[in-house]
């Protein structure tokens, strides 16, 4: 079999930046954490090739260091998020009726609280963890997952394959699990790239209110929200993290479109 | 002869492919003379709508005209610039789409939208169109047109959004009307309607008209000649009258022998074998013969030219042979059903009742008394005491336009709804017990089976789940399924998108035949077929009854599938069988008012024969609630009067196993 192009590249991008994650620490040139207060500012050069933020910490340092983290919180957010969301949603477009309304007045309940809002309510019970910042902004982002999957489920309800299996006396978890789900997937692999940027920011925000990861640690999304202010006089700050960050997201959806391509018949070449 | 309305000569067009073009048209050449009807008929893919958007210039940008000329009254449509050609489309050209559905805005009221053409083209003010729309809606037939032009489109009902939707088209007085397959989504009475209408119209005003359809039954009353199209190429010519009774290109030969009739019972259809052409990589020569069983080598290498009208080498020796069913339809002797023996399905007084609208949808205030809060769900009767019963390798087909419940019906059989009152029993069990031996086929092949599964997948599943076979034992079942509705083992491994319409059909049969049921609900299943496709599913269809003695509830809209395939017949109307009976019973007098309406409204191929016209007022859905009487009340054209209103009717025997729910005396409908 050909592997999809997109999905050869997807993974590859995503490879080098997971073994920057990993191996971040021992390549960095400096510590994310080394303050330098004669060194404020200083544009990309020789020593510094990202550049310096508003404390002289290295930019580039700070980016390896912080990649384990933006990782776990981008990818442990969408994981809870499938995890809770897809059978949630599932549930509710298949069984339809009382179990749809319940689960759907649920959901919105959630949605009616704001976002930094629900992750301060999460959060500040317990003291402050990055997985626990994880796994809020997962139950922040599951109605959107929920919604999504409900609508997917609801249409294929009624495709006659499904009264088909009903017919022959399939149980719920084969007519759920092997006739919707496989058919379900494309849209909330799409969903799920994009959650994984969102959930890399809210995870920021919510690190930037102290619920998350603490200042001097380094995040993506934190490097960001921390550069915001001087963002006119070194935009290099910024730039930096976001560039990582928009290649991380291109990696996902890239992989993406592969995983569709792999799992859809009807895309697949050279057969039949 | 004066210059034609429309003259189309030598039109090609392709559309950009995978892997280069894919040729839709090829040297497609007709005439539409002034105040004449042309048919064009063609399956699936032949190339008809293709035909009808280039003329209008409303085909998609990326496809090409290759070659060609359309000529409307003399002056060529291809070099006309655009802004030209757009005051003449909606103007002197328009267009009746096949959707009545889809093709009204509903953010509009009707009457506006039929308004805009007078608008545009015309630059009438809005008073005075207004005015003529009124006019317009009232030639179209509908009798309260101030009513109706301020309707919504929702608030109309099929029939009614088409009549608008032809209000609209004619609002210009075109001198061309394109009608792409107008009645295809509309119940057969309905359709009824629609013809004459568009019949009516013709007269009175003296309309050209190119008629799109597949339905030759259709063309055989609208048309006054016939193009067909197959795989892009015209085929055959003529006039419509010569060419349904004497075919003379195998093609159409074949599609006359596919078709089911109503009053030519025949044991088996002799149907076209073999599938599609790919018409990027079409066949050399004639691009029927891969299919053709009169073929000959020379039709495998040089294309015949359209000779007065006919594009085939061996039309004239052939001008007596009919089309022949391939051989291996030859039917087996049939295991007559044992009507004496215990009923296999028994169904009695069996009902639904669906609530509409979610939990806030049945809230009312009343303050007459008790609890101010009430609450009552709008209820809709799906189905209204039917009691039925089919005996072991009996088909009993169940006729009625949609709406009418028989897929509730059908349903129910088969523990897929649960019924809310009577009682149901298939051999001897519930319906969900008898899993196994009751089994569905659907009507849509694109949505019967799984995407994601393979042909063997989606085969087998039926016996690894009721612990059939495994291993061996089920990959070899499996192929004998799959030969048992004509499928080779080289389907194992397709998936259904590399499928046909008709294959992927007889797959899902093959599936429901997986546990080898007793009884089988065919909820529609070959209505969404092509008609030559269509014969081979029946041929399959007949021939598991003849062999396996299966039973089926055949549930169809088409009187004339029922009539072929069918040992009795029930016709349902709203909820409730109208008439019960052995097939031939029920196809002539005495019959219920509504058998005989949906009888003469069949478009029939044999002009004129048999059943006298007779017409229903209005559409099933739009009266409210069931009230008391008869519910066939308000679109009864032999209503007796008051005692229709009051009293339900009473069930008689009209004959040996047939019964009619009417009113009227049976001596009196026998005349």
């Amino acid at each position: 079999m050909r592997w999809p192009a997109s999905l050869v590249a997807g993974s590859g991008t995503f490879a080098v930046i997971a073994a920057c994650a990993l191996l971040g620490p021992a390549i960095a040139p400096f510590p994310f954490d080394e303050m330098n207060i004669m060194a404020r500012f200083l544009p990309p050069g020789a020593t510094h090739w990202f550049g310096t933020d508003e404390f002289g910490r290295d930019v580039l340092s700070r980016l390896l260091f912080g990649a384990r983290l933006s990782l776990l919180m981008g990818l442990g957010a969408t994981l809870f998020c499938l995890l809770a969301g897809v059978p949630l949603g599932l549930a509710a477009g298949y069984y339809g009726g009382r179990v749809d309304e319940a689960i759907m007045r649920l959901i919105d309940l959630v949605i009616s609280v704001p976002p930094i809002l629900m992750g301060i309510l999460i959060l500040s019970m317990t003291p402050p963890n990055p997985w626990k910042t994880a796994i809020a902004v997962g139950i922040i982002y599951v109605p959107i997952m929920v919604r999504l999957t409900r609508a997917v489920t609801l249409e294929i309800a009624s495709e006659e394959f499904v009264l088909a299996a009903r017919a022959r006396g399939e149980r719920a978890w084969y007519i759920l699990g092997a006739e919707i789900l496989p058919n379900a997937w494309p849209p909330i692999i799409v969903e799920s790239a994009l959650r994984i940027t969102f959930a890399i920011m809210l995870g920021a925000a919510l690190s930037f209110l102290g619920l998350g990861v603490h200042p001097p640690a380094s995040d993506w999304g934190l490097m960001i929200a921390e550069a915001r202010p001087f963002i006119a006089e070194a935009p290099w700050v910024a730039i930096a993290p976001g560039v990582v960050l928009c290649i991380t997201v291109i990696a996902v959806n890239l992989i993406g479109d592969g995983l569709r391509e792999i799992l859809d018949p009807r895309l697949k070449r050279g057969r039949g | 002869m004066s210059v034609p309305v429309l003259a189309v000569s030598g039109l090609s067009v392709a559309y950009p492919a995978a892997l280069g073009w894919l040729h839709a048209l090829e040297d497609v050449s007709f005439e539409v003379g002034a105040g004449r009807a042309l048919g064009i008929v063609g399956e699936s893919g032949s190339g008809k709508s293709t035909t009808a958007l280039a003329v209008l210039g409303l085909l998609a940008p990326e496809a090409r005209i290759e070659r060609g000329e359309a000529l409307f009254q003399g002056a060529s449509l291809f070099s006309l610039p655009d802004a030209e050609r757009r005051a003449l489309r909606g103007n002197r050209i328009s267009i009746v789409f096949q959707d009545p559905f889809g093709s009204l805005n509903p953010a509009i009221p009707v009457g506006r939208q039929i308004a805009e053409p007078l608008v545009l083209h015309k630059g009438l003010p809005e008073v005075e169109a207004a005015e003529e729309v009124r006019r317009l809606l009232a030639e179209v037939g509908i009798a309260n047109p101030q009513e109706i032009a301020l309707a919504y489109p929702h608030q109309l009902s099929g029939g009614m959004k088409q009549r608008a939707l032809i209000a609209t088209a004619l609002a210009c007085k075109p001198d061309l009307l394109v009608l792409d397959e107008p009645t295809t989504a509309l119940d057969v009475t309905i359709e009824a309607q629609i013809l004459d209408l568009l019949e009516q119209l013709r007269r009175d005003r003296g309309l050209s008209m190119l008629y799109i359809t597949h339905n030759l039954g259709v063309v055989s009353r609208i048309c006054d000649d016939v193009c067909v199209l197959y795989a892009g190429r015209v085929v055959e010519t003529g006039s419509a009258e010569s060419l349904l009774r004497r075919p003379r290109h195998p093609y159409t030969k074949g599609l006359l022998a596919s078709l089911p009739r109503v009053r030519e019972r025949k044991h088996r259809l002799a149907p076209i074998p073999g599938r599609f052409p790919d018409l990027s990589a079409p066949p050399p020569g004639c691009i029927f013969h891969p299919r053709c069983h009169f073929a000959i080598e020379r039709c495998a290498s040089e294309t015949q030219v359209l000779a007065a009208g006919v594009r085939c080498w061996r039309a004239e020796e052939l001008a007596d042979a009919a089309w022949q069913a391939p051989a291996e339809t030859v039917p087996d002797a049939r295991n007559t059903p044992d009507t004496s023996a215990r009923a296999l399905v028994e169904v009695s007084r069996l009902s639904k009742t669906f609530q509409l609208g979610g939990l806030f949808d049945g809230m009312r205030l009343d303050f007459s008394g008790g609890f101010p809060l009430k609450f009552e769900a709008p209820r809709v009767q799906a189905v209204d005491g039917v009691s039925l019963s089919v005996a072991p390798g009996e088909v009993l087909g169940l006729v009625g336009e949609s709406g009418c419940g028989k897929s509730t019906l059908g349903r129910m059989l088969i523990g897929l709804i649960e019924p809310s009152g009577g009682s149901i029993g298939i051999d001897g069990g519930t319906p969900r017990q008898s899993a196994r031996s009751a089994q569905i086929i659907f009507q849509n092949p694109d949505s019967s089976l799984n995407p994601r599964k393979t042909v063997e997948a989606i085969v087998g599943r039926p016996l690894a789940l009721h612990g059939l076979a495994s291993g061996d034992k089920l990959r070899e079942r499996v192929v004998e399924l799959l030969e048992t509705v004509r499928l080779s083992s080289a389907y194992l491994q397709r998936y259904p998108h590399q499928l046909s319409g008709g294959e992927k059909q007889r797959v899902g049969i093959a599936r429901a035949l997986a546990t080898s049921p007793k009884f089988i609900v065919c909820d529609e299943v070959v209505s969404a077929l092509d008609v030559s496709v269509q014969a081979y599913v029946l041929n399959v269809l007949a021939d598991l009854r003849d062999r396996l003695s299966v039973a089926y509830l055949f549930i169809s809209h088409d009187l004339s599938v029922i009539a072929h395939i069918a040992d009795r017949v029930a016709v349902m109307y709203r909820g409730a069988i109208v008439e019960e009976g052995p097939v031939d019973a029920v196809l002539r007098p005495p019959w219920h008012p509504y058998t005989e309406a949906l009888l003469s409204a069949i478009p029939d191929l044999e002009r004129g024969a048999g059943v006298q016209r007779i017409r229903l007022r209005g559409d099933a859905v739009e009266q409210g609630a069931q009230g008391r009487g008869c519910r066939f009340q308000h679109r009864c054209p032999r209503k007796l009067g008051a005692i229709c209103e009051t009293e339900t009717p009473p069930v008689v025997r009209a004959g040996p196993g047939h019964t009619i729910a009417c009113h009227i005396p049976i001596e009196a409908k026998a005349a």
